[in-house]
């Protein structure tokens, strides 16, 4: 029974990979023969249109195929459509190969660690794979390997999408309960509301396996509009560690800007740049859980919270909120607050600085944890449209904290 | 009397000229190139000749992520049309002092953004802000004299005037020499050209 235990915790240690999304897929620049910045601020984080092309079930907005470059393989012409039942409903696959490849390295400086300094090449390598399949289907996944302090560690999450229309897909493995808004994110850190965790060991950061209906529609005269997606999954592990789902839920509202499912109308502008996008999103979350740990009751916890993403002109500001209230039988209840701040400015297409302010307090009614806060300055190089380089510092403001300031380089490359 | 007689004889020297005027046609064999077309050739100048642009806007397209033309020769002052077909905004701007590094903003499908091309010799690159793989050329010229080659490398230059001209080729990546010819009172005339790196 232990060995079992055991096996389910190292598979739940894994699900932590999923955390590095890697969303920037070259393969849809070989699809459609369009640069990465067709889709990306800066790789993984999406500009507008990328995110209306993943609202889109991964297609062009207005109709996929005047804008692929490669012909589908088909796997049953139009005209079955008319025979089914008594025949397979046609579909494609992709005529080229849907692998890419993403290579992560760093070189690491802990100013009083006793090892300062640290080349970490590789620290990642992903092979992702994403595409459709037919007018409705479409997929992603990912076979990932990380270094975690000399440890190889190895991951394979994936998704199968149904997308009947924008407004509604059904998506069925790796989904995406993490809430945080541009969770593709520019910077090495991730986001400390991703990655807190519970008490039991839970956190967004641990990609979540299950099921998740979502959608997005245009908002009036096409311009901005709504996304919501609502998901039940195990909450940790890719075998669930205990008997309860946990679910999950945001919807967001975007005032202004592209349309979340794309479309021309009414989008004229003066700017053309593809990282202007002048709108106002507000969102708001919600995840209901119940984690488990070895040797520990387990814990029901409640997450709600709110966030707002703002792009005007160069400029994007977003900070998100999250309050967690934590269960265990027979211990004191826990209230926890967790919020960040953030500022991009792009100098240039290919130079943005950055500015992030984070504050966790694990629990709120004691202040026997002095809670942790920190700024993160960052510039982001896009030397190519495919490679990428980070120069981040994490400056710790609290005093438990204060040693483990750290500077990292880190290189990114997709093919 | 006189004036209808004067004026019937110049017309009759018109139309002489203009029937007699000839095509200058020939092959350009692009070496080191996928294929011989969109290399344009054209008549740099004439001397003491000034033509008017047209008054017909050229057009641009924008369709499935590609500018159609690719390369656009016209007269200097034509004003060119960009039209966005695609489901997906675009953009028109070049970084080029001689087009005055305009930028057209961004706009639906179905509608037309312009701009002018007043300098000639100017050979503006047209890039897209939102899609960085799309490019095209347009070349600003001092006549209407100019052809654009096929993908077989073939053109024909219309109805040229007689006269001794200086024939240059452009390629957006080869280069090639220019020709000296002479257009006579009746006849093509065959000139090819070989461009390379």
């Amino acid at each position: 029974m232990k060995t079992f235990v055991s096996c389910i915790l190292a598979a739940a240690c894994l699900l932590v990979l999923f955390a590095e999304d890697s969303w920037g897929i070259p393969a849809f620049s070989r699809k459609y023969k369009t640069s990465c910045s067709t889709c990306h601020y800066a790789f993984p984080m999406l500009n507008a249109f990328g995110e209306a092309f993943k609202n889109n079930g991964y297609r062009y907005p207005g109709g996929d195929e005047n804008y692929r470059k490669e012909e589908p393989v088909s796997l049953g012409s139009e005209g079955y459509k008319k025979v089914w039942p008594d025949a397979v409903w046609p579909a494609d696959i992709p005529g080229t190969s849907p692998l890419s490849v993403l290579a992560v390295g760093r070189i690491n400086y802990t100013a009083l660690s006793s090892v300062k300094w640290e080349f970490e090449f590789p620290h990642e390598l992903e092979v992702l794979y994403a595409g459709t399949i037919g007018e409705d289907f479409s997929f992603f996944g990912e076979l990932e390997v990380e270094n975690e302090g000399n440890e190889t560690e190895f991951a394979f999450p994936f998704a199968l999408q149904f997308d009947p229309d924008p407004v509604f897909h059904l998506r069925v493995g790796m989904v995406n309960a993490d809430p945080t808004p541009t969770q593709l994110r520019l910077t090495r850190n991730h986001y400390n509301m991703a990655s807190f965790r519970s008490r039991n060991r839970w956190r967004f950061r641990d990609h979540q396996i299950g099921l998740e209906v979502w959608g997005a529609a245009n908002g009036a005269g096409n311009r901005g509009g709504l996304t919501y997606r609502a998901g039940v999954v195990n909450g940790q592990g890719i075998s669930d560690l205990n008997p309860q789902k946990d679910v999950y839920g945001k919807l967001t509202y975007k005032i202004g800007g592209l349309g979340e499912i794309g479309g021309t109308e009414g989008a004229e502008s003066e700017a053309s740049e593809f990282y202007v996008d002048n709108s106002i999103t507000l969102g708001g979350f919600f995840y209901k859980g119940l984690a488990s740990r070895e040797g520990a009751a387990d814990e029901d916890f409640m997450v709600f919270g709110g966030d707002v993403d703002f792009w005007y002109g160069r400029f994007i500001a977003n900070a998100a909120v999250m309050s967690m209230n934590s269960d265990i039988p027979n211990l004191a209840e826990r209230k926890s607050l967790v919020y960040y701040a953030q500022g991009n400015y792009v100098l240039y297409p290919w130079l943005i600085g950055l500015l992030r302010y984070e504050w966790e307090d694990r629990d709120t009614d004691d202040d026997a944890v002095q809670p942790v806060n920190a700024v993160i300055p960052g510039v982001t190089v896009v030397a190519r449209a495919n490679v990428k380089f980070i120069l981040e510092f994490k400056k710790f403001l609290d005093d438990v904290n204060e040693n483990n300031d750290a500077f990292v380089l880190q290189m990114n490359f997709g093919i | 009397m006189k004036y209808p007689i004067i004026s019937l004889l110049g017309f009759s020297v018109v139309l002489v000229c203009s029937t007699y005027a000839g095509d200058i046609k020939g092959k350009v064999t692009a070496k080191g190139a996928r294929h011989s077309g969109d290399a344009v050739v054209y008549i740099d100048s004439i001397p003491g000749k000034k033509f008017d642009p047209p008054k017909e806007h050229a057009k641009m397209d924008q369709k499935n992520l590609t500018f159609i033309p690719h390369v656009l020769p016209i007269l200097a002052g034509t004003a060119v049309d960009y039209l966005n077909s695609d489901d997906v905004l675009h953009n028109v701007f070049t970084p080029e002092k001689c087009a005055e590094k305009f930028n057209l903003g961004t706009w639906p499908k179905g509608q037309v953004r312009s701009y002018t091309f007043k300098v000639p010799g100017c050979i503006p690159v047209m890039l897209c802000n939102v899609h960085p793989e799309m490019e095209a050329y347009i070349l600003v010229l001092e006549t209407p004299y100019y052809a654009l080659s096929a993908k077989d490398g073939s053109y024909t230059m219309k109805d040229i005037p007689p006269g001794k001209y200086t024939l240059k080729v452009w390629h957006e990546k080869l280069k090639g020499d220019a020709k000296e010819v002479t257009v006579g009172e009746s006849g093509d005339v065959e000139i090819n050209f070989e461009i390379k790196k």
